[in-house]
């Protein structure tokens, strides 16, 4: 099937799941074009124009420190996808194989799926709170903490999904062929778990942006001079009568982006396989 | 008479079930429990019994897909219950498996192609792409289709095709023993008579031995040499084809014979 | 008068923006009293015919696309599905192809064909009660009073089935339509389950379809048959005529391709080729491709339904001659 064909199937009758796609377009080509979209240096304070309203020339207004705050918030969607694609890396890599290694080696599997269980018995937050104060404030650390959260539920989901797939004919059919274990599991697993990966991707991408802004929010995640749409929330938090602007914006984009990555994956769960459906019901 | 070439002494197998965990009774289901027949070079057994009876679970554990409890199958001179995974490996070209459903045995992500190249490349049974084209080549004629279905996907062919396709990936090995369960239950009846004719045909050109797992005594009849019945996990009556349907000794052989309903061209 | 009366009933099917025909042209009668086997391959249209003289093709993607279905005198067509209901919901019922998934899992068998009863009869819990467990009886359930609170599951495949039975019963239907009854069973619990319709026909004087896919079902079951191919009915006779007398290729191909148990043949005369699929448009005779006796006109001419002779009908340009 061509590629613009199963576009069209998955967005066909769904008007609000495309609509969402085209914002996570315009974040996209925002991230990219930065440096050139960008009126401003979002680090570069100017302390004449505090707190100005929006207009001319600062279109959000500015913050406390005369940072403009369209160019922050420019620069914060390149944060967001740098943090999303992160984790979610860090959560597929990890998370996947650790699922998929216990699914398919039962004694392991005692032992990892055990672990699991134990993280996961913390709220997704405060584990995130836990790790972060473990380490030191930055982006990078950030990712890897996030990314470590959603590991847990990816594990958790690809550990459903494999033992369903382990018990597919096919799979005795591979290793009645001599197949051996790595081959069982890369040739023969791995790609049926692809497409319900991809649904699974997006959310994680979703709750990835919510917890970074939490984490920023309590002054625990990126380090503050960061543009991020989390950090403009909790720098300005203290200005939400003087100037609502500065929370409205960035708050704004963030449900946006969030709902929108939401509505795609919503999409594209009715397009997989039927039986991972239950499986992937959230993060 | 020569030595068999599969032996299979009192073979179990049990599995646990109920779930295991905390303060939880696991019971025993004796899904196999103290099974023996033999097969020899070029015949063809048949295992007929009611359903759950344990005639898949014989031929997987045979395989290695299911753990034998205790027992032994001789196979070619050694025991293959007792060989570890890796020591079984090798042996796995000589002793095939066709699967029920044609639908779910081809992975829906591999070409026809890759998939019959698999067990090529595993036994190293070919030095490169081209030599294995053209072992795929011969085969899938054998089995009746074209050489150019090579490069389509397990979803193109229709049930009847898929299962030609599945013999194809077993007799690619010329493997010594074949293990079919229930090779043509999925299919339709008069698809089930071509791949009957075709699963007969290569046996009898190729030699190759075969244990055919079956609830259908009219197939069963049409292929095998020898007839095993099983109930409940055991074997009541092992006998020659015609012995069994003509002069059947066990009890549940004879309600098995009495209940097949009779095609009989009846006159007004 | 037949108690069922289908008249050249055309089926079709919504796939994207097409319309497939899926049965073309079917007629179908059934006597009271009577059982008419329906026996073709996956896909010819058996269920789907079945379920259009039950009324239960709204939500699917088929439609009714012409032809009448009678029942009693009445065209059902012409009927509101609610009016349908009201007159014929308890003359009419249906044993469906899936015995494990048509038993709800988590209710009692015992509620489940009280609901049945209660759908039909207005009566107190207490006589619905006393209704099931005859039933029970009726289809010959060992125990019938402890195996009433039992759920789906602690009973075995022959015994979820005679629950279906039961529940079919509920009504005292004049028209019993069983689709493969016993296709999911093993062949000892197949011939007590086909023996329980029998004697419950007996019984009840109800009128049967039996639609299944093995001609041996079909033979020991039936008064008559018709054999469908790709949604049209290829040849019908009694049971005796048909098996004395069999005259479409692909009636001959089917009984061809069935090893026999009781003595041996070396090959199985199989049909070559494939069922073609919905979409696939096959001109003139849509057996053609597979047939031994296909000639010119097959490829052109769809034939027309003919009498071989008087109750004996058969769509073929070149009917076999009497082959026993
Ligand atoms: N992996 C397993 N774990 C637990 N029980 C199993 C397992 N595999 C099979 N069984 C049980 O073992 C018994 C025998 O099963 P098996 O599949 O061998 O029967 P069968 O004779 O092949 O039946 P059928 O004709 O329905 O295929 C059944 O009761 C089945 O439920
Ligand atoms: N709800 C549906 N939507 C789309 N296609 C359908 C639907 N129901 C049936 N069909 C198609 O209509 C054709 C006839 O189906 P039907 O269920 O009547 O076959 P059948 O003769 O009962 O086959 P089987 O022996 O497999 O039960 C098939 O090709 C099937 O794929
Ligand atoms: S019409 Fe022709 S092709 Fe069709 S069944 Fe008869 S002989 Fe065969
Ligand atoms: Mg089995
Ligand atoms: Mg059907």
């Amino acid at each position: 099937m061509s590629v613009p064909h199963s576009i069209a199937l998955v967005f066909r009758g769904r008007a609000l799941a495309a609509v969402g796609a085209c914002w996570l377009l315009v974040v996209g080509i925002a991230a990219i074009g930065a440096p050139l979209l960008a009126p401003f240096d979002p680090l570069e304070f100017d302390p004449f124009v505090r707190l100005s309203d929006p207009g001319w020339p600062h279109l959000f207004g500015t913050d406390h420190f005369g940072r403009d705050s369209l160019s922050r918030a420019i620069y914060g969607a390149r944060m967001a996808i740098l943090i999303g694609s992160g984790s979610v890396l860090i959560a597929l890599v990890v998370g996947g194989l650790t699922g998929m290694l216990s699914a398919y080696f039962v004694r392991l599997g005692h032992l990892l799926m055990r672990i699991v269980d134990v993280l996961m018995a913390f709220p997704a937050l405060l584990l995130a709170l836990v790790l972060m104060t473990l380490l030191e404030r930055s982006v990078l650390n950030t990712i890897i903490v996030i990314g470590i959260v959603y590991a847990t539920t990816t594990a958790r989901i690809v550990f459903g999904m494999t033992l369903k797939l382990k018990r597919d004919v096919f799979v005795d059919a591979a290793i009645c062929s001599g197949a051996g274990h790595a081959s069982v599991l890369f040739r023969h697993i791995l790609p049926n778990l692809l497409s319900p990966m991809l649904v699974q991707v997006s959310f994680i991408f979703a709750f990835a942006q919510l917890q970074a802004a939490a984490l920023d929010f309590l002054g625990l995640g990126l380090p503050p001079e960061v543009p991020s749409w989390g950090n403009m929330l909790s720098e300005e938090r203290i200005y939400v009568t003087r100037a609502p602007w500065l929370l409205i914006f960035p708050g704004a984009l963030i449900i946006l982006s969030v709902f929108s990555m939401n509505l795609v994956g919503d999409a594209l769960r009715d397009n997989i396989d039927p039986r991972f459906k239950d499986d992937i019901a959230g993060v | 008479m020569t030595r068999p070439l599969l032996e299979v002494r009192e073979l179990r197998t049990h599995f646990s079930i109920g779930r295991s965990g905390f303060m939880r009774r696991k019971s025993v289901l004796r899904a196999v429990d103290g099974v023996s027949f033999s097969i020899h070079e070029g015949e063809v057994l048949s295992l007929v019994g009611e359903s759950g009876c344990g005639k898949s679970t014989v031929g997987r554990t045979l395989t290695h897909l299911e753990t034998a409890t205790t027992g032994s199958a001789v196979f070619d001179g050694r025991d293959i219950l007792s060989l570890s995974p890796a020591e079984f490996r090798p042996l796995r070209r000589d002793i095939q498996m066709i699967f029920q459903d044609p639908f779910a045995s081809l992975n829906p992500r591999l070409s026809i192609e890759q998939k019959l190249a698999e067990p090529l490349f595993i036994h190293r049974l070919v030095r490169d792409r081209s030599e294995a084209r053209e072992r795929i080549a011969a085969t899938l004629e054998l089995v009746g289709m074209d050489a150019e279905s090579m490069s389509r996907f397990p979803h193109e062919f229709s049930g009847g095709q898929r299962q030609r396709i599945g013999i194809a990936r077993v007799m690619i090995l010329t493997p010594r023993l074949v293990i079919a369960d229930e090779p043509v239950s999925a299919l339709d009846v008069s698809i089930q008579a071509q791949v009957l004719n075709l699963l007969k045909r290569l046996q009898r050109d190729s030699g190759v031995s075969m244990l055919f797992i079956s609830h259908d005594l009219g197939a069963v009849r049409h292929i095998s040499d020898r007839i095993a019945v099983m109930y409940r996990g055991t074997l009541v009556e092992t006998g020659e084809k015609r012995q069994i349907f003509e002069t059947p000794r066990h009890a549940y052989t004879r309600r098995l014979l009495a209940s097949i309903p009779r095609l009989e061209k009846r006159i007004a | 008068m037949a108690l069922l009366d289908i008249r050249n009933l055309d089926l079709t099917i919504a796939r994207g923006s097409e319309l497939l025909p899926v049965v073309q042209g079917v007629s179908l009668a059934v006597e009271e009293n009577e059982t008419l086997g329906i026996v073709g391959e996956s896909g010819c249209g058996k269920s789907l015919t079945a379920l259009a003289v039950m009324g239960l093709l709204e939500g699917s993607a088929a439609r009714i696309a012409g032809g009448s279905i009678h029942f009693q005198g009445r065209n059902l067509l012409a009927l509101s599905p609610e009016e349908r209901r009201r007159v014929m919901g308890d003359q009419m019922a249906m044993i469906f192809q899936e015995p494990m998934t048509s038993l709800n899992p988590v209710y009692r068998v015992g509620d489940q064909i009280k609901e049945a009863v209660l759908q039909h009869r207005s009566m107190s819990g207490r006589q619905a009660h006393d209704r099931a467990l005859e039933l029970l009886e009726l289809v010959r359930i060992p125990d019938p009073a402890r195996r009433i609170d039992s759920f789906p599951h602690q009973m075995s495949g022959g015994q979820r089935q005679r629950v279906m039975i039961a529940m079919a019963l509920a009504c005292d239907p004049k028209l019993l339509i069983a689709d493969e009854p016993t296709t999911a069973l093993d062949v000892t619990v197949q011939k007590e389950v086909l023996e329980l319709v029998r004697s419950l026909q007996a019984r009840t004087g109800m009128s049967i379809v039996l639609i299944s896919h093995d001609l041996g079902v079909i033979s020991e079951t039936c008064d008559k048959v018709a054999v469908m191919y790709r949604g049209r009915i290829v040849e019908q006779a009694s049971t005796s005529t048909l098996f004395s007398n069999m005259s479409h290729p692909y009636t001959l191909g089917l009984l061809g391709s069935i090893p026999a148990t009781d003595h041996d043949v070396e090959w199985l005369d199989a049909i070559p080729g494939r069922v073609p699929t919905l979409d696939e448009a096959v001109p003139g005779c849509a057996f053609h491709p597979r047939c031994f006796a296909a000639r010119g006109s097959c490829r052109t001419a769809d034939p027309d339904a003919a009498a071989v002779s008087p109750a004996h009908i058969v769509r073929c340009h070149f009917p076999q001659g009497s082959s026993s």
